[in-house]
C-alpha cells in the first residue's frame, strides 16, 4: 500500500460516512426492523400453489415483453452505436448521437413505462416500448465502448485496402466485436426480464402487476408464488446464457474449448 | 529523285525516333520508380519527429527491405506508403500519385496496395476463406458486399490463392484455430487477393522459427515473381533482409543511415548517410550474433 493509496481509501471512507449521515442510513434501525421482515417471510411461506398456472402465464407474458424489447432495442441500438463510436466517425457525427443517447439513458425504465402508459394506455405494449427505450440507451453505450476497443490492426489492414465505411463495419467491426455484442445481448435479455417484472407496478403489464397488487393487499403468500416463478425463470435463463457464452463467446475470444467439469 | 531521297530520309528519321522512343519506354519500365520519397518528415506529436529527411526511390518489381531496431520508424515509413500516415514535410509519390486517403485517385490505388501489419490484422472470428475474400471487397458492388454475396469467380480465385499459400483444405477453419505460420499465410493470401502491384509487410516473419520464416519469405518471393509485385518488407533481421531483398535500407532513430543494393550474394552498391564505418561494422557484428 502506497501513501497515495491510503489517502484514496481514507477519502472514500470519509465520503461514505458523510453520505450515510446525509441519507439517515442507520444500521441500528435496520437491526430493529429485522423482526418485521421475519413476519413477511413467515407469511410468504404460506405459498398458495393454485396460483402457479397464473404465475407461469404472467411470467410467459413478461418473457415475451422482454424478448421483443431486447431484440427491437438491440436492432435500433446497433446502427446508433456505429455512429457513436469515436474510432469510426468524426466529432460532428458522434457528439450529437452521444448526447441523444445520454438523454435516453437519463430515464429509468419505470419512468419510460409511465410515459408510455400515458401515451398508449395500460397494458404490456407500454411495457414493451419502455423496455425498447431503456435497451437502446443502455446497450448502445456498451456497444460503442466495445467498438472503440477493437484491435486497431484489423481495422488498419482492411481500411488500407480502401474499402467503404459500410464494408469496414460489415467485415471488421461486427465480426471483431460479435462475441462481445452477443454477450451484451444475453446480459440485456437477462436484465430486461427482471426489469419487465417490475414494470407492472405502473400498469405496464407483466408479472409485476400481480406482485404489486398482492403486496398492496398484504397477500404475501400469493405474491410469493409469483416471486418464486420469477426466481426460477431468472435461474433458467442464467443457465442458458452460461451455456451460450461457453459455446460461442469464450471459445471465440480465447480460441479454446471450455471443458465442462 | 531528290524528292524520293527526302521521303526516305524522313522515313528513316521517323523510324529512328520511334525506335528511340520505344527504347526509352522499355528502359523506363525496367527502372521505373514506383515509390519516390524526397526529404520526408513525419511526426506523431508536435514535438518529436518519427522520421526525418527520408529519401527513398524504389524500382517497380523489386524486393525492398527496411531494417532497423524497434522504434526506429520502420513501421511508420510503411504506413506513409499506403496513406495510413500523414507526412509533415517533403514529397511522396506512390506510382506518381501523392498518398492521401481523401483523394479519389489514391483511394482507388489503395485497392492494389496489399498491407500486412505487424500483428497481421486478421479477423479471428471468421474463416480463412472469408478473411481472404476481404481482399476482393473493392471489386464488389454495394449490394454484394452488404449481403456478403461474393461472385463465384472471386471465391474460386480465393481458393486458388489459398492453394498457392499452401492452405488448401483449411478454407473453413476459423483463424483463431491456426498456427502462427498459417495465420501469416492467410494475411498474405488476403493481400494477394487484392491483385496488388505493391505489397507492404511489417515484420511478417518475426517471432517465427527459422524454417517457417524462410518458408514464408520464399512464398512472398515466388508470388512477387509471378505477379510482378513490388514487395516492401520491414525486417528486424539484417541477414534475412540481405538474403531476399534487392535493396536494403537501414533506419536508425527515424533517419535512413544506409542503403545497400544486392545482387545474389554480392553487394553491388553501398550508400551511407549519417553513419560511420564503425557503426556499420557494429551492426553486422550484432546481426551475426542473432
Amino acid at each position: 500500500m502506497t501513501p497515495k493509496n491510503n489517502i484514496i481509501i481514507g477519502i472514500i471512507v470519509a465520503l461514505l460516512v458523510v453520505a450515510s449521515y446525509n441519507v439517515d442510513a442507520n444500521p441500528i434501525e435496520f437491526i430493529e426492523g429485522l423482526p418485521n421482515l421475519a413476519i413477511i417471510v413467515e407469511e410468504m411461506l404460506l405459498v398458495e400453489p393454485k396460483y402457479v398456472p397464473t404465475a407461469i402465464w404472467a411470467m410467459f407474458e413478461t418473457i415475451q415483453m422482454a424478448f421483443i424489447g431486447t431484440i427491437v432495442g438491440f436492432a435500433i441500438a446497433l446502427p446508433l452505436s456505429m455512429l457513436a463510436a469515436r474510432n469510426l466517425n468524426s466529432k460532428f457525427v458522434y457528439a450529437p448521437i452521444r448526447a441523444l443517447l445520454a438523454a435516453i439513458r437519463t430515464f429509468p425504465s419505470i419512468l419510460w413505462a409511465i410515459l408510455f402508459v400515458i401515451m398508449v394506455g395500460l397494458g404490456p405494449f407500454a411495457g414493451v416500448l419502455a423496455i425498447i427505450m431503456y435497451t437502446i440507451g443502455f446497450i448502445t453505450k456498451l456497444q460503442y465502448e466495445t467498438i472503440e476497443t477493437i484491435d486497431s490492426d484489423p481495422m488498419d489492414a482492411v481500411n488500407s485496402i480502401g474499402v467503404s465505411k459500410s464494408q469496414l463495419i460489415c467485415y471488421v467491426v461486427i465480426p471483431e466485436s460479435a462475441s462481445h455484442l452477443l454477450g451484451q445481448l444475453l446480459y440485456m435479455f437477462d436484465y430486461n426480464i427482471r426489469q419487465t417484472s417490475i414494470l407492472g407496478l405502473v400498469g405496464a403489464g407483466g408479472i409485476g402487476f400481480y406482485i404489486i397488487n398482492y403486496i398492496k393487499f398484504f397477500e404475501y403468500g400469493k405474491a410469493a408464488v409469483f416471486m418464486l416463478v420469477v426466481l426460477v425463470t431468472v435461474l433458467i435463463i442464467d443457465w442458458i446464457s452460461v451455456k451460450i457464452r461457453d459455446k460461442y463467446i469464450i471459445k471465440s475470444q480465447h480460441g479454446m474449448k471450455v471443458i465442462s467439469k | 529523285m531528290t524528292n524520293t531521297t527526302r521521303v526516305n530520309e524522313t522515313e528513316i528519321l521517323q523510324k529512328n525516333e520511334i525506335m528511340m522512343a520505344k527504347n526509352t519506354h522499355l528502359s523506363s519500365i525496367f527502372t521505373e520508380k514506383i515509390i519516390q520519397m524526397s526529404n520526408v518528415w513525419t511526426s506523431y506529436d508536435s514535438k518529436n519527429f518519427a522520421l526525418e529527411e527520408i529519401n527513398l526511390s524504389i524500382d517497380r518489381g523489386t524486393n525492398y527491405a527496411i531494417v532497423g531496431e524497434s522504434g526506429s520508424g520502420k513501421s511508420t515509413l510503411l504506413k506513409l506508403m499506403n496513406g495510413m500516415m500523414h507526412f509533415s514535410k517533403g514529397t511522396i509519390k506512390i506510382d506518381y500519385v501523392v498518398p492521401n486517403m481523401n483523394d479519389k485517385k489514391f483511394k482507388k490505388m489503395m485497392h492494389t496496395i496489399g498491407y500486412i501489419p505487424q500483428n497481421l490484422g486478421l479477423i479471428k472470428n471468421i474463416t480463412v476463406l472469408e478473411n481472404t475474400l476481404i481482399g476482393a471487397l473493392p471489386r464488389l458492388s454495394k449490394i454484394q458486399s452488404l449481403f456478403k454475396r461474393f461472385p463465384e469467380h472471386e471465391i474460386q480465385e480465393a481458393k486458388r490463392i489459398l492453394k498457392l499459400v499452401v492452405l488448401s483444405g483449411k478454407e473453413d477453419r476459423k483463424v483463431y484455430t491456426l498456427s502462427g505460420g498459417e495465420k501469416r499465410r492467410v494475411a498474405i493470401a488476403r493481400a494477394l487477393m487484392q491483385k496488388p502491384t505493391i505489397l507492404l509487410a511489417d515484420e511478417i516473419v518475426s517471432e517465427l522459427d527459422h524454417v517457417t520464416a524462410h518458408e514464408i519469405m520464399d512464398l512472398i518471393a515466388d508470388a512477387q515473381k509471378q505477379m510482378n509485385l513490388t514487395a516492401i518488407m520491414v525486417h528486424h533481421d539484417m541477414k534475412l533482409a540481405l538474403e531476399y531483398a534487392n535493396r536494403v535500407a537501414v533506419i536508425k532513430k527515424g533517419r535512413k543511415i544506409l542503403e545497400i543494393g544486392v545482387e545474389g550474394e554480392t553487394i553491388v552498391d553501398f550508400q551511407t548517410g549519417d553513419v560511420s564505418t564503425e557503426e556499420i561494422m557494429e551492426m553486422y557484428a550484432d546481426d551475426s550474433k542473432k
